[in-house]
């Protein structure tokens, strides 16, 4: 740190050195402009020319070494790197990504959920791998988990109470030692006993994590008074979204932190040991580096049988989308997972070699679905006419063309459901019994007819209508900032006026709307009354998950509710099947009891989604590197667009190709 | 007060900014009540239609058509579709696909496009060819089919009974309509916005929202410093020292910050235009008061107070009749100069997020913000940001101009 | 001597009641704001957790961490014995990094980026207004309303501008960041040269609107000065025009150098725009972030360095001023 601090000190310096100089130069008149303008005419050449230099010499091994992947590589690396400028990374052997990482990184600690670590640290179903592993790979597409450390598929026993799975033997830490079963076990002892998130998260379900030997783990779950798992599906799902964690390097730490669980989650961990590919090589307020260990275990032929291509992984902080754009356009990024509005004019207009996962709109693959939630105990709310009138009259293509910018499925090509685009959620259920439930939106006539059926009728004749003699009048709300919500939010508080309901919408900063929407143990105050969150994207428990999250009454009472059901729907045939889901294995019988959660969700409409949003936004810029992910690349499994750094998407890692080679 | 009027119009920098502002004012007045459009209706679906104007398809198929033989129509259509950078990348794949160089002209269009249509293939793979690149060429393809068709284009429509396309007519490609005898044409001199409302319509509203925020909060922070300026300089003492302590502090802690904070704890259900005006005004005062204060302390010793003083004349009465009078002129100068530093507070406050609620009214600052989230700027989409910041570096130079014309008129020293 | 003893004295305590008042607000304001923010920190352990008792505890635990579940009276008082060592605490946003840490890593961006820039706007801006009182004709009656005209483009409209000019469309100079998206700090040339291409944006942003406000006080200072009695005095008296110029200049000056102390409080709004647009890493971000994410500790401690930077300013000036003004003098004589 005190490096750094005096480097920057004397940047300062240098900089207001310079600037003096300008200054003094320029006192007397404006003339110094043009000829600080001049200046970087100059300086382009100047800045890009050791690096085109270089290229060759840094480049050659790497081609060598990659057929001989198996072989030795690690000798070769060093040599190449001496003749490089080190304080510059090579651009054909770095991968830029941007839309990530916002703001600094705070540490490298995998026990905690506060690293900002965006690129290396989150543990979720679809789980970054570049730094610490997960035993399985879940990949979006197919819906399939993959094993990584773990070597071949996992087993439930008969009774599926417990599941087994082996870790691979040539699975090794960066310093060398083995993964063993014992470090699963492990990293889930220091989970439940310092209460971590994971730990917490996890407790109701999963008993106890065991080493049976040096390479075999087997997850007791937890069991209800019947003696069956509580939820076999959420057992499942921890092998593919939760970390192994060295042993060794925990108990470093406990020692460090005296066994005090704030300061072990609190503990930037810049000693960490890892299993991936990549480990730190740079982090400041700028930008965040990642480089490729040449001893990967990864690279033995019972996993990918090589190593990753890119020998760094780069992100650039920005401070917000445009100026990421910019990088983008300019070639300074290479993979973007943020939104880039009008995605389209990079290639049409700009005429980048720019490109996304599918050539045309929606461009992506929607993976979760943004909602707006009713507040059920608003007067009129409680009625599912008006409910279902507000959903069927909203303008869904224009919320679609202007808010999403065209990036979003339309509910004609998807109509709605609880599954989101893939299509392995849309397989799920049964589309033709619930054909006649699904709206497209804009059906202002319907709307009307559905309230002036069931007696809400506007009688005092002022325009709106009225419920139990007083006026439906709704505050639309969405956090302040948040941009393609805001925007969608006013054209659904713009469809409230065709059918005569008033519909005025509201901002509030984020800090205050999640407070007041995640308190789920008392009544939403009476502003809220139709609200925007988010639903899960795709992980291994969908569509499950996501149907838990939107309807299950188990939510109520929580006082601090970040799993979903805020508008406080309570429905105990929705209850029953949420229940009964994760124990079923008959896909005939799961088929059955999703088409009737649909049925019930479409009937009851306690909420409703506005567009569908891709799990993660995936644009590429093919001026450097190409073979990039995308519809139709030939790859089996396929690789989903996520950014070649979750779950099953780290395997586009190994198929990059440079452009110019 | 006939001659100081005078006097002021026949500065240049005066009547020049004078006249920027009131053409502003004058639009802003007269404009909606020729275009009556909603500023804030969302027509476009879909975000950032460019400037021009739109004419319905439909209707125009419906018009009356006149036939016009123009010798470069087919010439401009095939260039609308095919420009060289477009002929140069079909050579690049027709090389890359084993087709000799010698062989393509890409001058001829007939030729180029027909070694293009025999030979194009999506699943050719042509090494070194990105996913970028393909997608180019698949659109290409695209949009080249049928370019060189002399045929008319033909119009079917769905027969109710059979379901069946049914040809209805053809429209050949001579045919014109005249504009102004098709039934919809929308004129959209700045495009759309993010949202798909008119820019124009937006702008000016948005400007005369902007112009009230401005005249009202430069109204209380005017109010405020000239109260407490004058207390403060003519009292002094005590009070003087309290008031030029709480102006310090306002100094000390940055008035945007405050600003910021302030915004920030009303919640944005509470920031109307007039909400924020008010907020502006109440932390823009410290300038005003602090020059106030110092032209009073030096009034307060001149012959004529002292006289007044002598007269045994009431504070009120000095202050109104001896001290203000000559400080009226700067006054009014700093007044102006309030105007427009809350004009750009509003904007600024706006770019931040925490400007006026978006659905009530536009304000210069909430377009601006929009048109940044989505990118406009970088996008080339310079219809909705760049009018957006002429129209208040135009307002804020017309005041100033206006403000260094008046400090001329009234300080004689200052003149030409 | 004995009326400047008195004049510092009054100032200086006049000083210290401002320091801690202005302590006391930057504490309290923000945290009179609505909302939780440790609800922010327990969103980002909470998400995907699904039972009560978890995020319960998660939530007690940070809340005890930060005491924000003491009064308001007794908070201010670990905070004052904290802040006394240095210790500014937890940032809120970032968890777990502190706010010295933050501070300390972005800090030196905006004071290379804003001081400079004041400076060099400050210079130019005096140097042109006070050409255009001296030479007026077509320097008066072009070159300033063209300061004018640019100095009214807002600041983040001049930033925009300036983006898409050099940076989207010419491309001649680097649109984000503080230095090379490739590049590692050190100290060689390479990096050096990178740091000064990416400066130039978000510095003539800041210079560009500063110019035309000074140029136009210093202009009517200096035409105060030119038509002084002391002027024509000095013409009658035959004393060298060079000679006048030079007094006229330094008197017109001083009321511009109280100009230049306090325009550092209110550069911070030109900071977070620059920072903002041009991706710039830097402090002005920071507060805005913080402000918006109800970081206390971390808004509490920038605000008050700000606070600290213009009454040390403002102080120092006035210091001078005394030494300066003859006038001073005379009106603490009365």
């Amino acid at each position: 740190m005190n490096r750094k601090s005096l480097l920057s000190i004397l940047l300062g310096l240098l900089v207001i050195f310079a600037l003096a100089l300008a200054a003094c130069g320029g006192t007397t008149t404006t003339q110094e402009e043009p000829a600080v303008v001049e200046e970087p005419t100059v300086a382009e050449p100047a800045v890009e020319e050791p690096a085109a230099t270089e290229e060759p010499a840094a480049e050659e091994p790497a081609a060598t070494e990659e057929p001989a992947a198996t072989e030795e590589p690690a000798a070769e690396e060093p040599a190449a790197e001496t003749e490089a400028d080190p304080n510059a990374l090579p651009r054909n052997e770095t991968l830029y990504n941007n839309g990530q990482q916002w703001g600094a990184v705070v540490g490298w600690n995998p026990y905690s959920n506060s690293n900002n670590n965006a690129m290396a640290i989150a543990q979720q179903d679809n789980a970054r791998v570049i730094m610490f592993e997960t035993p399985y790979l879940y990949n979006m597409l197919d819906g399939q988990v993959y094993p990584l450390l773990a070597d071949g598929p996992y087993e439930w026993n008969d009774a599926r109470t417990e599941l087994t799975f082996k870790i691979k033997p040539a699975a090794h830490w960066n310093d060398g030692t083995p993964v063993t079963a014992e470090d699963v076990a492990y990293t889930w002892a220091t989970h439940i006993k310092y209460n971590t998130p994971t730990g917490a998260a996890n407790i109701d379900f999963i008993e106890d994590i065991v080493a049976v030997d040096a390479q075999t783990v087997t997850i007791k779950a937890k069991l209800n008074e019947d003696g069956a798992a509580v939820n076999p599906l959420l057992v499942a799902a921890y092998v593919s979204t939760n970390y192994v964690i060295q042993k060794a390097w925990t108990e470093t730490l406990e020692e460090r932190v005296a066994g005090d669980a704030t300061a072990l989650l609190a503990d930037t961990a810049e000693d960490v040991a890892y299993s991936g590919p990549y480990g730190k090589y740079f982090a400041d307020d700028s930008k965040v580096i990642y480089v490729r260990d040449d001893n990967y275990w990864g690279q033995d032929a019972s996993m990918w049988g090589k190593l990753p291509v890119p020998k760094y992984l780069a992100h650039t902080i920005f401070k917000d989308n445009a100026a990421g754009t910019t990088a983008l356009q300019a070639g300074e990024v290479d993979v973007s997972q943020q939104f880039n509005a009008n995605v389209q004019d990079l290639w049409l207009v700009d005429g980048l070699p720019i490109s996304t996962y599918l050539p045309d709109a929606p461009y992506g693959i929607g993976a979760s679905l943004p909602t707006a939630f009713f507040n059920l105990n608003s007067p009129g709310l409680d009625q599912v006419a008006v409910r279902k009138a507000i959903a069927m009259a909203v303008d869904y293509p224009t919320i679609i063309a202007n808010a999403m910018t065209n990036q979003s499925a339309t509910f004609d090509q998807v109509p709605r459901s609880l599954m989101n685009p893939t299509a392995g959620e849309q397989a799920t259920y049964d589309h033709e019994a619930v054909a006649d439930l699904q709206w497209v939106g804009n059906d202002i006539d319907g709307a009307n007819a559905m309230l002036d059926e069931a007696g809400i009728v506007d009688t005092d004749g002022d325009g709106i209508r009225e419920y139990n003699g007083e006026n439906l009048s709704y505050i639309a709300l969405c956090p302040n900032g948040w941009s393609d919500w805001q925007a969608a939010i006013e054209v659904v508080a713009a469809a409230g006026e065709k059918i005569g309901i008033e519909i005025t919408t509201n901002f509030p900063e984020w800090s205050v709307y999640q407070t007041v929407v995640t308190k789920s143990d008392a009544p939403l105050p009476e502003d809220y009354d139709i609200f925007m969150m988010w639903s899960d994207g795709a992980g291994p428990t969908q569509p499950w998950g996501r149907i838990r999250k939107l309807m299950s009454s188990e939510f109520i009472g929580m006082a601090s509710n970040w799993n979903g059901n805020w508008g406080q729907y309570s429905n105990p045939d929705a209850d029953a099947l949420i229940n009964a889901i994760p124990g079923m294995t008959d896909p005939a019988a799961l088929n059955e009891a999703y088409t009737e959660l649909v049925r019930i969700y479409l009937t009851d409409v306690p909420s409703f989604t506005l567009m569908y949003r891709p799990q993660s936004f995936h644009t590429v810029n093919e001026s450097v590197w190409t073979n990039f992910p995308h519809d139709g690349d030939g790859t089996e499994p396929p690789v989903p667009p996520l950014n070649l750094t979750d779950g099953w998407s780290i395997a586009g890692l190994y198929n990059l190709e440079l452009v110019n080679p | 007060m006939k001659h100081t009027l005078r006097q002021v119009f026949r500065s240049g920098k005066f009547v020049t900014g004078f006249i920027i502002f009131s053409a502003i004012l004058l639009t802003v007045i007269f404009y909606p009540m020729i275009i009556r459009d909603d500023p804030l209706q969302i027509i476009g679906q879909g975000t950032f239609f460019p400037p021009g104007i739109y004419v319905n398809i439909a209707d125009s198929m419906s018009s009356t058509r006149y036939i016009l033989n123009l010798d470069d129509a087919a010439a401009k259509r095939i260039a609308s579709k095919l420009n060289d950078a477009d002929r140069e990348a079909i050579r690049e794949w027709l090389v890359g696909a084993g087709i000799p160089e010698g062989d393509i002209d890409i001058a001829n269009t007939e030729s180029l496009l027909g070694l293009w249509v025999s030979n194009y293939d999506t699943t050719v793979r042509i090494p070194g060819m990105t996913n970028a690149d393909r997608n180019y060429y698949i659109r290409l393809n695209r949009s080249l089919d049928g370019l060189l068709s002399e045929e008319g284009v033909t119009i079917a429509a769905t027969n109710p009974d059979t379901n069946a396309l049914e040809a209805t007519g053809t429209v050949e490609l001579t045919e014109y309509a005249n504009i102004r005898e098709v039934a919809n044409v929308r004129i959209l001199p700045l495009g759309t916005d993010n949202f798909g409302r008119d820019v124009l319509t937006q702008l000016v509203t948005a400007t005369g929202v902007s112009l009230r925020i401005g005249f009202v909060a430069g109204l209380i922070a005017t109010l405020i410093g000239l109260v407490l300026g004058l207390v403060s300089g003519y009292i002094g003492g005590v009070v003087d020292d309290v008031i030029l302590f709480i102006t310090n502090l306002f100094t000390v802690i940055p008035g945007f910050i405050l600003l910021v904070l302030i915004s920030f704890s009303i919640g944005q259900e509470q920031r109307g235009a007039f909400v924020i005006a008010v907020v502006i005004g109440l932390t823009s005062w410290v300038w005003t008061t602090r020059a106030v204060r110092a032209q009073v302390i030096s009034l307060r010793n001149r012959d004529h107070v002292n006289l007044s003083k002598l007269s045994g004349h009431s504070i009120a009465h000095i202050i109104i009749r001896d001290v203000l009078p000559y400080i009226a002129s700067y006054v009014i100068m700093a007044f102006i100069l309030q105007i427009s530093s809350a004009i750009l507070a509003e904007a600024a406050l706006s770019i931040l997020g925490l400007g006026p609620r978006t659905t009530d009214v536009p304000t210069l600052g909430l377009m601006m913000n929009w048109a940044l989230i989505y990118q406009a700027h970088i996008l080339g989409k310079w219809w909705a940001y760049l009018p957006i910041i002429l129209v208040i570096a135009l307002i804020a130079f017309s005041l100033n101009l206006m403000n260094t014309g008046l400090d001329q008129v009234f300080n004689p020293a200052l003149r030409d | 001597m004995k009326g400047y003893r008195r004049y510092f004295a009054n100032k200086l305590i006049w000083f210290f009641i401002t320091l801690v008042v202005a302590f006391i607000l930057n504490f309290t304001l923000p945290r009179l704001m609505p909302g939780d923010p440790v609800a922010a920190i327990v969103s980002r352990m909470a998400q995907g957790m699904s039972n009560a008792t978890g995020v319960q505890a998660i939530y007690e635990q940070y809340t005890e961490l930060f005491g924000i579940n003491r009064p308001i009276h007794e908070q201010f008082f670990i905070y004052v014995s904290n802040a006394l060592r240095g210790d500014f605490g937890y940032s809120i946003s970032q968890y777990p990094r502190t706010v010295a840490d933050v501070i300390r890593s972005s800090i030196f961006w905006t004071i290379g980026l804003q001081l400079p820039a004041i400076i060099v706007g400050w210079i130019l801006g005096n140097a042109l207004g006070a050409l255009a009182a001296y030479r007026r004709g077509t320097f008066d009656r072009v070159l300033l309303p063209a300061s004018l005209f640019v100095s009214s483009i807002p600041a983040f409209g001049m930033a925009v501008i300036l983006l898409v000019i050099f940076g989207v469309s010419l491309q001649w100079l680097p649109t984000s960041g503080g230095y090379g998206y490739d590049l590692i700090p050190n100290l060689s040339w390479n990096f050096i040269w990178s740091v000064i291409v990416h400066y130039q944006l978000p510095f003539w942003t800041l210079v560009l609107i500063t110019i035309g406000g000074q140029a136009i006080g210093m202009r009517s200072m200096s035409i105060y000065e030119l038509n002084a009695d002391y002027v024509k005095y000095s013409r009658f008296m035959g004393i060298k025009d060079n000679q006048i110029v030079r007094y006229v200049f330094r008197n017109a000056m001083l009321p511009q150098i109280t100009g230049l102390a306090l325009a550092l409080g209110t550069m911070v709004f030109g900071a977070v725009v620059a920072e903002v647009v041009f991706s710039y890493p830097g402090l002005g971000s920071t507060i805005l972030t913080a402000s918006l994410g109800q970081d206390y500790p971390l808004l509490s401690a920038t605000t008050l360095i700000i606070s600290i930077m213009v009454l040390v300013a403002n102080f120092s000036i006035e210091i001078i001023y005394g030494f300066l003004d003859p006038r001073i003098k005379a009106a603490q004589a009365d």
